[in-house]
């Protein structure tokens, strides 16, 4: 080959072609996974404005343009703020208590007498689905404001606990003996090595409740609240206006994923960053 | 804590009864007993405040009473218990056949192939991450009451679990023991008999499981808001009698039902079908006793997004190598490996 002889080699020639040929190929693998799920979005969202008026009447079944324009419509009213900030703050309290209670229980199931006691709560507070707490938090409670708040707590209390109690059990028991005998302070001990240590588990704990809360607080807010998400559903759905329906709760669903998956992620990826380069 | 742990284990009490009063089974009779004691105390407190609030919280022996009937059959509500959760047991048997059906042709082609993967993964996420209240109001709206809005409200509840635990399934395969039956020259039947079916099993007995657990949350709302009948709509039924025992009594039944159901319908079904395998392998697959502290419940970079929900049923997803390898995609995962 010409081209391989006259200009003086940078470096190895046939190992770069060679490296160029598996990128290529990753490109190109890359490129056809894009083409792919870019056709699927096309295909559910086409088949979602197809069926909707063609194969079930549209008012059944608004098409996503619809709910695109519904959305615009309820923006220009004004409603989607305050609903939003009415819902966003009970999850806020209700999952702040969930927190502090599910931790306490997972820090006091070590102990074995208590671990008895609390395993049937957490049990029943991991089985149980979460509209038999609403049910049950609005017919005592009618619409006072702590019925949400007490449904979102039994619901996702149990999660965090599991995961609190997990991770104490897998803590470094040989890292916290050197630290003991080197005589580092229980207060050191405690942040330097019990809190990173736990701080996955409880990210999870926290993720995953926060997945479950937030639909269990929309769920309540169908049953007893007169503000909020839910309480916006459950008039749409009776009112009969699908569309307005369908647009509450995907703009809330859109709304929770990007905390779950944006917001929880980045303010973990940050609390994480001491540790990103170690086992790279 | 951990002290106490091993003085208790190194030296116990020699009095049997205080060695049963320090066991963790006396603290589990104990729970219901405190919660029973904060309730009559409750009721004493709320009822000294606010006298007419005597309605709305039901003494422990009204709702025993009525729990009680119900077991014996007799009920004000137009079906007794047992006929109620007939009908919805049969709405969710139904769902879920129709859920495992979809959910594991979709996920064989899943695990087979990336570009059908790529095409569904958004949208499996998505609807997994839907809440369950959506479809049911949806399916409520648009099906009407009767059958068919639970039915589907099941289906679309239980099918990404279905078919993310059949991909995972397909991706874990022992491609060695293919390799291996087709140098012994074994014929395909054989193969797929004796080592895909077995090596796919925990995965579709997980699914079922989950399909199960949260398809019965489902349906359970979806009947509130579009049912005319089932348990469901019994619930809904005492509440709109604002009858609050029966709220109760019922929410109990609920509980009692979810639990014989996981410990007696899949430990023993889960015993049976893996009696073969030496011991059930709980880091492989996403199945097992909820009840016991389940085992590692992953560090933090170890979740994957695609099992959030899935800890919204009882089990905890053990996120293993597979998982990892589900989103290796995702650059954040990559240093934690």
């Amino acid at each position: 080959m010409a081209t391989a002889v006259a200009p003086p080699p940078t470096t190895d020639p046939p190992r770069q072609s060679e490296d160029d040929r598996v990128r290529a190929a990753r490109r190109k693998e890359r490129i056809q996974v894009v083409v792919w799920r870019l056709a699927g979005y096309a295909f559910f969202l086409g088949l979602w404005e197809f069926a909707s008026g063609r194969l079930m009447s549209e008012r059944l079944l608004p098409g996503p343009s619809d709910v695109f324009a519904t959305f615009g419509e309820l923006w220009a009213s004004g409603k989607v703020p305050g609903a939003f900030a009415d819902t966003l703050t009970r999850i806020g309290i209700g999952f702040a208590i969930a927190f502090v209670v599910g931790t306490a229980i997972g820090i006091l199931m070590q102990n074995r007498w208590l671990n008895g006691f609390f395993r049937d709560a957490v049990t029943v507070g991991v089985t149980t689905p979460g509209l038999i707490w609403a049910l049950i938090t609005a017919i005592i409670f009618g619409n006072r404001p702590w019925g949400p708040l007490i449904a979102i707590v039994l619901t996702t209390f149990a999660l965090i606990s599991v995961n609190v109690a997990e991770g104490i059990k897998a803590l470094p028991k040989d890292l916290i003996d050197m630290a003991k005998s080197f005589g580092v302070g229980v207060v050191r001990r405690n942040r330097e090595i019990v809190i990173p240590h736990l701080a996955p588990y409880i990210f999870t704990g926290v993720r995953f409740g926060f997945s479950i809360a937030w639909k269990v607080t929309v769920l309540t807010e169908v049953f007893s609240s007169s503000s909020g998400i839910g309480f916006e559903m459950r008039t749409a759905s009776q009112l009969f206006r699908l569309p307005e329906f369908l647009t509450w709760i995907l703009a809330f669903y859109v709304f929770a994923l990007f905390l779950e998956k944006v917001v929880l992620e980045v303010i973990e990826r940050r609390f994480f960053a001491w540790r990103g380069t170690i086992n790279s | 804590m951990s002290d106490t742990d091993t003085l208790t284990r190194r030296r116990p009490p020699a009095n049997p009864v205080e060695r049963f009063a320090k066991s963790p089974l006396a603290g589990r009779i104990a729970f219901p007993l405190v919660c029973l004691l904060v309730w009559l105390v409750a009721l004493e407190v709320v009822q000294s405040i606010w006298p007419f609030a005597v309605d709305v919280l039901p003494k422990p022996t009204q709702v025993l009473s009525f729990m009680w009937g119900e077991i014996k059959g007799e009920t004000l509500a137009p079906y007794n218990m047992y006929e109620t959760f007939g009908i919805s047991l049969k709405r969710l048997g139904i769902g879920m056949a129709i859920a495992m059906v979809i959910g594991t042709v979709i996920g064989l082609g899943m695990g087979l192939s990336k570009s059908v993967n790529a095409f569904f993964n958004d949208w499996v996420v998505a609807i997994l991450a839907m809440p369950n209240l959506a479809w049911a109001l949806f399916c409520s709206l648009a099906f009407g009451f009767g059958d068919i809005g639970p039915i589907v409200t099941v289906v679309l509840t239980g099918v990404p679990f279905v078919i993310i635990n059949v991909r995972e399934g397909v991706r874990n395969a022992p491609l060695d023991l293919y390799d291996m039956g087709r140098a012994f020259g074994v014929s395909r039947g054989h193969i797929i008999r004796h080592v895909l079916i077995p090596s796919l099993m925990p995965f579709m007995f997980a699914a079922g499981r989950y399909a199960f657990a949260l398809g019965w949350k489902g349906l359970v709302v979806a009947e509130v808001f579009g049912g005319e009948d089932g348990a469901g709509w019994t619930i809904k039924f005492w509440y709109d009698a604002h009858r609050a025992h029966g709220v109760i009594g019922y929410a109990m039944f609920f509980v009692i039902f979810a639990l014989l159901f996981e410990k007696f319908m899949f430990d023993r079904l889960s015993r049976y079908f893996f009696r073969w395998r030496p011991e059930v392998n709980a880091a492989d697959v996403v199945e097992e006793r909820f009840d016991a502290p389940p085992p590692a419940v992953v560090t933090a970079g170890a979740v994957s997004h695609a099992n959030t929900a899935a800890m919204e049923s009882l089990n905890q997803v053990t996120a293993g190598p597979k998982s990892e390898r589900e989103h290796g995609d995702d650059p954040r995962r990559h240093h934690d490996g």
